[in-house]
């Protein structure tokens, strides 16, 4: 509930909206809180994430029997309950658990799975298990179809599938560079200063096409700097305090936060963290990375809800597959298939999802699955994005409690 | 006694511009002649059209003739390796730049505009294509093909490795069809949404089964087609591909839909009504949708010239950027093409990869805060050689073209240049305003003139 000034005063900010730079006259709009405003960040662990690792089985027997040179000591796992914990590289995912910001999906794969990153990821990003559907649409680009909504990659490489539509519209973002204006930059603001009013338009030209749409641009372009304003004002607050660690991953969700904070059009960011693909000499580089993608997280997480605006997001975290049960003799895993999916926010329900493989159950030395990953897309869609998924998908999947009231 | 029938209202609309008092033959019509039905002429092509008059110039437009001295003789032989190296190479991004450089140094801008027109109406991305060889050819398509009648060129569109592999004709089987080419084909290639049922399009996938791809070539594998009875827009038959696309070209609504995409090639926001419109689309269906005829009579008409339609549109990338190298002559030792499709791509147009079967959403949606730092910085770096080559030397244009040496001449020059008029009031005075009230003309000056201007509201559109 607001007061009836606060009602007063935006509702002043949105009679004068078409003269406020559009940035301003949006933002008054979000302050009251609505479906729409909710945003799905979704963040790729590239190369297959070593899953019975990251959230780790301890007491299982197949993992002690197939786990040697790998096998995480138990006196230094940070425990979720008597039989799972997480790797001790996750702290930072730990925090977010015991702030109930976290939800982890156990055993999450799709029948007959490809033991391919690319076939895989394929599976993954488009939701479709048949080969001759990945070179298209994306589970995201399809879903966000119907509104047409603006979907933004965060990275260097090509749009990923999961965000091509027919109709949505992918784009991808590199730099925070993109935002700001180089050389001459107070000069060519002055160009876009408002037009001055012509009392008496040149006869013949009244009402001409090319002045709305001039005064279109021209708001445009006052919208955009301010918006660049906005941005870096955002960076040199530096971020309300938050505290990102000086990793890519974290670089990119902070990027993220900022444009959340000048309310970016976009319903869903995508961004990736690679380098799973850990055949050889795993414990360190495995532990590395987990720490990148916890301490990224947290700090993305804080920073949000230091804005109010953790209740707009949540971050679903995937890779295309696991890694096999047995360790190969690298002290590495070779490609497996089920693992855990994370979901992470705070209108997330916090805790544990679904049932851990039986690691003593193997299909050529990986898991079975035990939750198909499409009820995660499906839960998120619809109850998250508020957005149909049937078509997404290529069905319909039963819904998971991942998300409070 | 006049016995001439009343004209037509259709043919009012595109009865033929002849100057006169009220639209005369002037700066401003020549400098959108070229800016939207070309890529922007230089100051010298500008002169010289001004003396020519209409008929003339868009003579030579529509003949290949309108570009001067600055096609390359050997322009063809060039392209042709430029193409040959990108596709050997593998390099989308060297294949983007051999189109940069057609657009640059052909002597065809009306028909490159018609080409990337085309690209966007047949929106293919190598993206999921994932082969340049067949994206160059079908690039090659649009440019050998876009103005014939329509059937030519959808023909051969729509049976090229391109469109089969992007629109996934080779997994449509009797057993499994797969809708996508036949929904694109009626929906975005020929009738457009609304003119055709869920039934229509399952048919017509059934009649493009076999339809597939192999050794890099069209193939019909009649193993796959699916022979039984379809009824496509009411028409009952053991259609075959070829008779689907038969049964499309006659449909009135495909006359209509390429009216609108000519209509929005050639005019800007509320410049051409419904009348228009119809009277366009009466004239393709009368002539056998001839696009040639079509862009002809647009070229030549009242309409295209009217004070509503100039400076109305929204410039898409390729256009911005095509037409400030053009008019600012940096083309004998041009900006790097490499660079100018990846700023092309920055601004949201990247070549060869739209962004889905739409293509792009253009008009108002080319401006957003992204696009509009993208210019204003493109501006920069274009005119101050950064990271694209030589920087310009406008005050050495300006006096190639035996205009004065003070600012305000300069901002004159360069505001007819890129804009088609001289500076208005308000304009100058911002303008005056960003350079700080410099008063000497010196090569620093003349380049700030230049970005500011490329980089004001006014510049985007055209």
């Amino acid at each position: 509930m607001f007061s009836r000034r606060d009602f007063l005063s935006r509702a002043a900010l949105v009679a004068l909206a078409p003269t406020v730079p559009g940035f301003l006259a949006r933002s008054v709009r979000a302050a009251t809180p609505r479906r729409e405003g909710r945003v799905l960040i979704v963040v790729q662990l590239g190369g297959g994430n070593d899953g019975l690792n990251t959230v780790v089985p301890f007491k299982d027997e197949g993992y002690l029997k197939n786990r040697k040179v790998l096998r995480l000591p138990e006196n230094r796992l940070l425990k979720i309950d008597d039989k799972t914990a997480f790797h001790p590289a996750l702290d930072d995912a730990m925090k977010l658990f015991q702030s109930k910001r976290l939800a982890i999906v156990q055993g999450v794969g799709y029948p007959n799975p490809s033991r391919s990153h690319d076939v895989s990821m394929a599976v993954w990003q488009t939701a479709r298990t048949d080969t001759e559907e990945h070179k298209g649409n994306g589970w995201l680009g399809r879903a966000l179809d119907a509104d047409a909504s603006p979907l933004l990659f965060v990275g260097t490489t090509e749009l990923p599938a999961a965000l091509r539509g027919r109709r949505s519209s992918g784009s991808v973002l590199s730099r925070l560079e993109e935002f700001h204006l180089v050389g001459d930059a107070a000069a060519v603001r002055t160009m876009a200063s408002p037009l001055t009013p012509n009392p008496s338009p040149p006869k013949g030209r009244e009402g001409r096409q090319e002045d709305d749409l001039l005064a279109f641009v021209q708001r445009s372009f006052l919208d955009a700097f301010t918006t660049c304003d906005r941005l870096a004002e955002v960076a040199r607050a530096r971020d309300s305090g938050a505290n990102y660690p000086s990793t890519g991953l974290a670089n990119r969700l902070q990027l993220i936060a900022r444009l959340l904070k000048t309310d970016f059009a976009a319903r869903v960011f995508y961004t990736a963290q690679d380098g799973y693909d850990t055949h050889a000499a795993q414990l360190p580089t495995h532990a590395n990375l987990l720490r990148e993608l916890g301490g990224a997280l947290r700090a993305f997480l804080d920073d949000l809800a230091a804005s109010h605006l953790a209740e707009r997001v949540a971050v679903l975290v995937f890779s295309e597959f696991g890694r096999q049960v047995r360790e190969n003799a690298g002290a590495g895993t070779d490609h497996g298939t089920a693992a855990p999916v994370f979901l992470a926010g705070s209108r997330v329900q916090n805790g544990l999802v679904g049932t851990a493989p039986n690691l003593l159950d193997l299909v050529g030395n990986a898991p079975k699955m035990t939750m198909d990953f499409r009820r995660v897309y499906a839960t998120v869609l619809e109850e998250w994005l508020g957005l149909p998924s049937k078509d997404a998908l290529g069905g319909t999947y039963e819904r998971l409690p991942l998300f409070g009231k | 006694m006049n016995d001439k029938p009343p004209l037509h209202e259709a043919e009012q609309v595109w009865s033929p511009y002849i100057p006169d008092e009220r639209m005369p033959w002037n700066l401003a019509r020549v400098v959108h002649l070229h800016r939207r039905a070309g890529f922007a002429a230089t100051s010298s092509e500008i002169q010289r059209d001004l003396k020519d008059g209409p008929k003339t110039s868009i003579e030579h437009l529509l003949s290949g003739k309108a570009r001067d001295a600055s096609v390359p003789t050997d322009f063809e032989r060039v392209a042709g390796l430029l193409a040959e190296a990108a596709v050997s190479a593998g390099d989308p991004t060297r294949l983007k730049a051999w189109w940069v450089y057609r657009l640059l140094f052909g002597p065809d801008p009306l028909g490159e505009r018609l080409a990337l027109m085309w690209h966007h109406h047949f929106a293919t991305s190598n993206a999921k294509v994932d082969d340049l060889a067949a994206m160059r050819r079908q690039n090659e398509l649009f440019r050998a093909l876009g103005r014939k009648p329509f059937a030519e060129l959808l023909t051969a569109v729509v049976r090229d490795p391109a469109v089969l592999i992007w629109l996934d004709a080779p997994a449509n089987r009797k057993e499994h069809p797969n809708e996508n080419l036949g929904r694109e084909l009626m929906e975005l290639f020929t009738l457009g949404v609304g003119n055709y049922s869920e039934n229509d399009v399952k048919d017509a996938a059934r009649a493009l089964t076999g339809w597939t791809v192999e050794d890099g070539e069209f193939q019909e594998i009649a193993g796959r087609h699916d022979d039984g009875d379809k009824t496509i827009l009411g028409k009952k038959g053991a259609w075959k591909g070829e008779d689907l696309l038969k049964i499309l070209l006659e449909y009135p609504a495909t006359a209509r839909r390429l009216a609108v995409r000519l209509g929005k090639q050639f005019f800007g926001e509320g410049a051409l009504d419904k009348s228009g419109l119809d009277a366009l689309a009466d004239l393709l269906r009368r002539n056998n949708l001839h696009i040639d005829l079509a862009v002809e009579t647009i070229l030549r008409s009242r309409a295209f010239f009217a004070e509503k339609n100039l400076r109305s549109r929204v410039f898409g990338p390729v256009e911005y950027v095509v037409c400030a190298v053009r008019a600012l002559e940096m083309l004998e030792s041009s900006p790097s093409t490499v660079a100018l499709a990846d700023w092309m791509a920055l601004l949201g147009q990247d070549l060869f990869y739209p962004p889905n079967v739409f293509g792009w959403p253009g008009g108002r949606r080319w401006i957003n805060t992204r696009s509009v730092v993208g210019r204003a910085n493109f501006a920069a770096a274009l005119v101050g050689g950064n990271g694209l080559g030589e920087p310009l030397d406008a005050l050495k244009l300006v006096g190639r073209h035996h205009r004065g040496g003070s600012v305000v001449e300069a901002i004159d020059f360069y505001s007819e240049l890129l804009l088609g008029t001289s500076p208005t009031p308000a304009f100058s005075e911002r303008l005056h305003k960003a350079l700080g009230g410099t008063a000497t003309l010196v090569a620093e000056t003349a380049r700030r003139i230049v970005v500011l201007i490329l980089a004001s509201p006014e510049a985007q559109l055209g």
